[in-house]
């Protein structure tokens, strides 16, 4: 089950790509992520091949002997970065196929996503909202924990309006220290408020990614003749026209696009538009560097 | 007028209306339901478009709502119909006579009678006749007994509304004359009338070939008029007194009255109790002014506007001198010579600017004839030859002289000194019981020629006429009574009877006022021209000779060009200012004016219309089918919804 949402195939084609922050880090220990710190912590986790950068008093010269090979030793809170994925569950999030709506592709996305942090040796935790609900798992590292968030990720399910700043603040209560957020949501809410949950986050010194995640129906609205939509999560219906509303229709959803990218850029914040016919690679690339 | 069909079940199709509103309430419930998360964004894209929508739908409706209903309408055969006397099927010859007298142009009764008209002849049994004419005949359109409806349409609405009135009955009669000849056994005459009184002998209206169609709905018509204009010169002034007259039984208040003279206005506010009149004065000052200015005097219009404007000419400069030598005068002035002669100048100068003077044979043998402009010599015996000379050389140079003769007369005197005035030789007195005949009728109107043998004379003059003299007026025997000569540029009337009643009732009979009143009128007798007329009565153009044309200019700017030998103009049906051009120069302008009788819009009495209408039996619906109107209707419609689609779906 877990095989299914974890995208193996874009995991190992991105596997040579680091997921970095762009400040700073509190870090304990030198890594991708550059540390405040200099301190060295002294729980050991596990040894990792030497990389060029690597600390050379790092280097584990005993096992040098046996393997005469160079490894360096990964200590508990040595971990460079915390991540904390917020996946929106909202019942928007259920729009499109049944096997893979907005929700499906933003559990893929996140998965693949909590993956590759672990394997870079950050920190993961995952927080599932919806309303005023959140659900969080608290962020580990190492390999091992991809396994819990895959189970967390297969368990959700879309109801719920969509609510951001509260679920953000309890987040935030959560990771008081450094943390990188990243948010998986379709953000079908006033850009006032997506602005606002931006900028807690920002204000409490912590980086945020944003996967804007539509389904090309919202974004195209290719439809034809006279529908009756009923709104998924606040059943408001209202019958349409689709030929004569479909550009109008169209231009609100690019001002909308537009102004969620403008409040991103003013507040330092990544910005990817992840339509669910894109693939997970390229929606993930985007905040990757090589 | 009244909506029916003649296949009314096709009504039921009306239903059929349902169909468009199920259809619209049908589209506006979309049969797809889906969920759709961006839902707020539609929201918001179909405020702008919502609007719009909702405006194309219901126009769309009520199109699509109005083409099923008048194509149900066309199959059930929409006609209207109107109530009208009932016919038998048998073709019959009918003449439709349209009362087109001015009274008509009352309101909208006018339209109504040729209404009226039109259902007559769709209701005409196939192989009717009918003759379509005007109660007045005012254009030159003569219309003949047609089969053709379409021709007798067409023949309805190019009757005119005329000015002015005629002898119903008489002409009725004529109208009568002219369908005997038709093949039909039946004939009959059809008046669409108001019944107004005027042109109604009688009241009592009662011949059988007659039918009635009254075409004015209210019994008691008000209506006021500018009855009447008076003008009167002084030196200084000329005074313009107006008549104004309510013919209604309400009192007029604050009827506003105009009077316009040559550009310069007096207005007056009037009130007029209910039938009667109210004179108003308005006076201009002659400084500045033409000799021969034109105006007019309007008051506020009411239901009948034509009579609500009346039109004069005035001639304040030309005052005329008149003189007139009583041969035997009397102390009681009844008895003189000229008592009726002067009695009738002063009736026809009084709207003139006239000087009359009076005076005996011995003073006129020493008097400057010179300061006349028309010199009457009744009856004069003493007659020198310096006062025959002054006398010849006062016509030559354009007077113009009226002799009447007498028991002082003296025959030798006359044919010696008055040779050259007389237009013949004055041969014996001569007596018997003779009535009179008129021998050139173009130079008098046709009340006087209707009229002439109501004198009757005793004793006349027998004369040689000279050739170049005309004969007038002349006695059954042929002895000439009235004799007109033509001498430089003036002209001698001579009588050959006495100016007062002892030789013949001449004087006393309804002739004499139009007489001198027609001598009066001459050319070269400027003071004393009329320049008023009614409308329809032929008016003596005065032809100067030596010019090549000579022109009228109705007051539409119509041109007459008038035939030299004919002097006499038919046109004057329109009222207003008729100017004379000749050789393309303005020579004078008269006015033209309607009879005020007819402003009075009494009806004949009730009782005799409804006993006529009564009497004509039961009334029939007369049905005019609509269908075409609809089929161009639901074409309309039918382009309607194409351009209201086309319209919408730009946006």
């Amino acid at each position: 089950m877990s095989n299914e949402i974890l995208d193996i195939e874009t995991a190992l084609r991105l596997k040579g790509f680091n997921f970095r922050t762009s400040s700073k880090v509190s870090g304990y220990k030198s890594g991708i992520h550059k540390s405040n710190y200099t301190g060295i912590s002294p729980d050991f986790l596990e040894h990792k091949e030497y990389n060029r950068g690597d600390e050379l008093k790092q280097i584990d010269w005993r096992l040098y002997g046996r393997h005469d090979r160079l490894y360096v030793k990964k200590f508990e809170d040595e971990v460079n970065m915390r991540w904390c994925i917020l996946i929106d569950t909202s019942a928007s999030m259920g729009y499109g196929d049944k096997e893979y709506n907005k929700l499906e592709y933003s559990k893929k996305l996140s998965a693949t996503l909590a993956y590759l942090l672990l394997k870079q040796g950050d920190s993961v935790g995952l927080a599932a909202f919806s309303e005023n609900n959140i659900e969080l798992i608290p962020p580990k590292a190492g390999s091992y924990f991809i396994t819990p968030i895959l189970d967390k990720l297969e368990t959700l399910n879309p109801s719920g309006s969509t609510s951001l700043k509260d679920p953000v603040l309890k987040a935030l209560e959560t990771y008081r220290s450094d943390a990188t957020f990243v948010i998986v949501s379709d953000l079908l809410l006033e850009t006032d408020t997506v602005e606002q949950a931006i900028k807690l986050i920002r204000n409490s010194r912590k980086e945020v990614s944003l996967f804007h995640v539509l389904h090309p129906d919202e974004t195209e609205f290719n439809f034809s003749g006279s529908i009756e939509f009923e709104d998924l999560e606040t059943t408001e219906k209202v019958i349409v026209d689709t030929g004569s509303v479909r550009h109008t229709y169209r231009e609100r959803v690019m001002e909308f696009i537009e102004k969620l990218k403008q409040i991103c850029h003013e507040n330092e914040t990544r910005y990817v538009l992840s339509p669910t016919n894109q693939t997970i690679e390229k929606s993930l690339i985007q905040i990757a560097d090589k | 007028m009244n909506l029916s069909f003649l296949s009314p079940l096709f009504l039921i199709g009306i239903a059929a209306i349902a169909l468009p509103i199920i259809a619209h309430l049908i589209t506006r419930k979309s049969g797809v339901t889906k969920s759709f998360p961006a839902v707020r964004f539609l929201i918001s894209s179909q405020g702008e478009l919502a609007a719009r929508s909702r405006l194309k739908d219901f126009m769309l409706l009520i199109l699509r709502a109005l083409i099923l209903v008048l194509i149900v309408l066309l199959f059930a055969k929409p006609a209207v119909f109107s109530f009208s006397q009932k016919i038998d099927n048998s073709p019959l010859s009918v003449a439709i006579v349209i009362d087109n007298s001015f009274s008509m142009g009352y309101e909208n009764n006018f339209k109504l009678a040729q209404n009226k008209a039109q259902d007559i002849v769709d209701s005409l049994p196939d192989g009717s006749f009918a003759l379509i004419t005007a109660l007045i005949p005012n254009n030159d359109k003569e219309h003949y007994l047609s089969e053709d409806k379409n021709l007798l349409r067409k023949s309805i609405n190019e009757i005119e509304l005329s000015s002015t009135f005629t002898d119903n009955q008489k002409r009725l009669e004529d109208i009568y004359s002219r369908i005997q000849k038709s093949p039909n056994e039946k004939k009959k005459v059809i008046l669409i009338t108001d019944f107004q009184k005027n042109g109604w002998k009688d009241e009592v209206i009662s011949t059988p070939w007659l039918e009635l169609v009254n075409v004015s709905k209210a019994s008691n018509i008000s209506n006021h008029a500018v009855s009447d204009i008076a003008l009167n010169y002084t030196n200084d002034l000329t005074r313009i007194q107006s008549r104004i007259s309510n013919f209604s039984d309400d009192s007029v208040k604050e009827l506003l009255a105009i009077t316009q003279l040559d550009g310069e206005e007096v207005s007056e506010f009037v009130d007029i109790e209910p039938q009667e009149s109210s004179v108003m004065e308005a006076s201009f000052t002659n400084e500045n002014k033409l000799i021969s200015g034109t105006g007019y005097v309007e008051t506020t219009h009411d239901n009948l506007k034509i009579d609500d404007i009346r039109h004069f000419i005035s001639n304040y400069k030309e005052e005329s001198n008149i003189l007139i030598v009583d041969g035997d005068p009397r102390e009681d002035s009844r008895l003189s010579e000229t008592y009726y002669l002067a009695r009738a100048l002063e009736t026809i100068s009084e709207n003139s600017a006239t000087t009359i003077n009076i005076t005996d044979n011995d003073t006129v043998l020493n008097e400057d004839l010179s300061q006349y402009d028309l010199i009457y010599l009744a009856n004069i015996g003493d007659i020198t030859p310096s006062f025959a000379n002054q006398l010849e050389q006062f016509i030559i140079d354009g007077g113009t002289a009226v002799i009447f003769l007498g028991n002082r007369v003296r025959i030798g005197y006359y044919n010696t000194l008055f040779e050259n005035i007389l237009p013949g030789e004055l041969l014996s007195i001569i007596e018997g019981d003779l009535s009179l005949i008129p021998s050139n009728s173009l130079m008098f109107s046709k009340d006087i020629i209707n009229r002439t043998d109501q004198i009757s004379v005793d004793k006349l003059f027998q004369i040689s006429i000279h050739p170049e003299s005309r004969v007038l007026i002349k006695a059954t025997d042929e002895t000439p009574f009235l004799i007109n000569k033509e001498l430089g540029k003036g002209n001698v009337f001579t009588f050959s009877s006495s100016a007062d009643s002892a030789w013949s009732n001449f004087s006393i009979t309804p002739v004499f006022l139009p007489v001198i009143k027609m001598i009066n009128d001459l050319p070269n007798i400027e003071g004393n021209k009329n320049r008023h007329h009614f409308v329809g009565e032929p008016v003596k153009i005065e032809i100067v000779k030596d010019k090549d044309s000579t022109a009228v200019i109705g007051p539409t700017g119509k041109e007459y060009v008038l035939n030299i030998e004919s002097n006499e103009f038919q046109n004057t049906w329109l009222p207003g200012i008729y100017t004379v051009e000749t050789d393309g120069e303005i020579a004078y302008k008269f006015a033209v004016n309607i009879n005020p009788k007819e402003s009075n819009l009494e009806k004949i009495s009730i009782p005799s219309i409804e006993k006529e209408l009564e009497v004509k039996g039961k009334l029939v619906k007369v049905f005019k089918e609509l269908w075409r109107y609809f089929v161009w209707g639901v074409l309309a419609l039918f382009v309607s919804e194409a351009v209201c689609r086309g319209i919408f779906s730009k946006y």
